[in-house]
């Protein structure tokens, strides 16, 4: 953990030796400032892409960390091409199809014309913008390639996050990389949660607030704390180890509660009416985790590298019960970097779950 | 009228699809967390037009031609 941004990009420029990277990705905790952080990695890898974001957590090959830097470097052994590009303004629509175009511009074809199984995309987009539903909804309607990413953090002040594309550093904003890797890759979205066997159906929200109003044609809280036999003034005690899942066949994708509001019940990611939630309950972290990375692992084969976008909440969770060790050490053995996100991007925008690019 | 709106639904998949069954899933939850769950949807269900107009632009975006 070094103490400047000249320390720690000498550092990281230290340990990646002799290699030549066409593609740096590195997360930072926010105490390092953006502009700062973002020019003395670029300078330090000037023949790379080179990409990142603010933090609120760091993992590194079997550890835990805060205030940290991490980063991994790509050379054309394990990522043929790389193409990237800044959403500048998340909330506009035409802001993101500048970006897409961008991309489409380097690589000299449409997105929707790529091979899914040849291309990957990835993605870190401000934390706090709130808009990364419909920045996902979009992507997903462009292209058939999977783009997998986080929303970046600031450490739990809740002020402003960053990312950061080639030494500059932008708040409300994203960076999408299209990634040609040279072998096989996989992806993990993993989330230790089971369902109760309660649904609750939103009936009335305001999506851009990702607020639900009523759940069950009831006021939100008091459906949410009646599902779960407790009182409203307990129900958010209940948030962290009781989210809701929107059910997508045999699995779930998890909208986290974040505060009632009246009656009301404010969330981490948008929902909308008629949508199937099931009422979940919270499982072992470890042992989820495990089961997923080494199922994966075992796919692929092996695996070289590893992209981990962790949940905040699910961060915190283990540092509660004091499983960071044990997390950190599912990742022992493979070369991995990850960071404690505000948000994960898969299909959509997700809570408390991990997302994780392999490559084999 | 009943079944536009599954028989719509069914068409984007498929379309989307273009021969490669592992999409599936993905473009199934594409359209769930679009507010779409093709499971909710029968021949039976009702022709409304606010769905189909929705499900319309869902298309286009998606550059697909129904």
């Amino acid at each position: 953990m070094a103490s400047s941004v000249e320390q720690a990009v000498d550092d990281i420029k230290g340990q990646f030796g002799e290699i030549s990277p066409n593609l740096v990705l590195f997360f930072a905790s926010s105490r390092y400032d953006p502009a700062l952080i973002s020019r003395g990695m670029h300078d330090a890898f000037p023949g790379a892409q080179v990409i990142g974001c603010s933090t609120a957590g760091e993992i590194a090959s079997g550890r835990v960390l805060k205030d940290a830097i991490v980063a991994m470097a790509f050379d054309e052994r394990t990522v043929s091409g790389v193409a990237c590009s800044v959403v500048t303004d998340v909330t506009s629509p035409d802001s993101l199809m500048g970006a897409v175009r961008e991309i489409e511009e380097k690589i000299g074809a449409p997105l929707r014309d790529l091979d899914f199984r040849k291309y990957v995309g990835l993605i870190l987009i401000d934390g706090l913008s709130g808009a990364e539903e419909h920045v996902m909804d979009r992507l997903g309607d462009l292209t058939n390639v999977v783009f997998i990413g986080g929303s970046a953090g600031d450490d739990l002040k809740f002020q402003s996050t960053y990312v950061y594309l080639n030494g500059e550093a932008y708040t409300n904003a994203a960076v999408l990389a299209l990634l040609k890797p040279v072998g096989e890759f996989g992806i993990i979205k993993t989330q230790s949660f089971r369902p109760l066997g309660i649904t609750l159906v939103p009936t009335k929200v305001n999506e851009e607030r990702r607020e639900v109003i009523e759940f069950n044609n009831m006021p939100a809280a008091v459906a949410y704390a009646r599902a779960l036999g407790v009182s409203v003034e307990e129900a958010p005690k209940r948030f962290m180890h009781n989210p809701v899942g929107l059910v997508t066949g045999d699995d779930f994708f998890v909208r986290s509660p974040r505060k009632i509001e009246g009656e009301s019940i404010l969330f981490y990611c948008m929902v909308k009416e008629g949508m199937d939630l099931a009422l979940l309950e919270s499982t072992d972290i470890v042992a989820d985790t495990r089961k997923a990375v080494e199922e994966k692992v075992r796919q692929l084969g092996g695996a070289s590298a590893l992209i981990n976008f962790h949940c905040i909440l699910r961060a915190l969770e283990l540092e509660e019960i004091g499983h960071n060790e044990a997390y950190g050490s599912i990742f022992a053995d493979i070369p991995t970097i990850g960071f404690s996100t505000y948000g994960e991007e898969y299909i959509g925008h997700i809570n408390q779950t991990s997302t994780m690019l392999l490559f084999k | 009228m009943t079944g536009e709106i599954k028989r719509m639904i069914d068409l984007i998949i498929e379309k989307r699809l273009n021969g490669y069954e592992v999409l599936k899933n993905t473009t199934r939850t594409k359209l769930i967390i679009k507010g779409f769950n093709p499971d909710r949807w029968t021949s039976q269900s009702e022709d409304d037009p606010a769905k189909i107009a929705e499900l319309k632009q869902i298309a286009r975006d998606m550059g697909i031609e129904l």
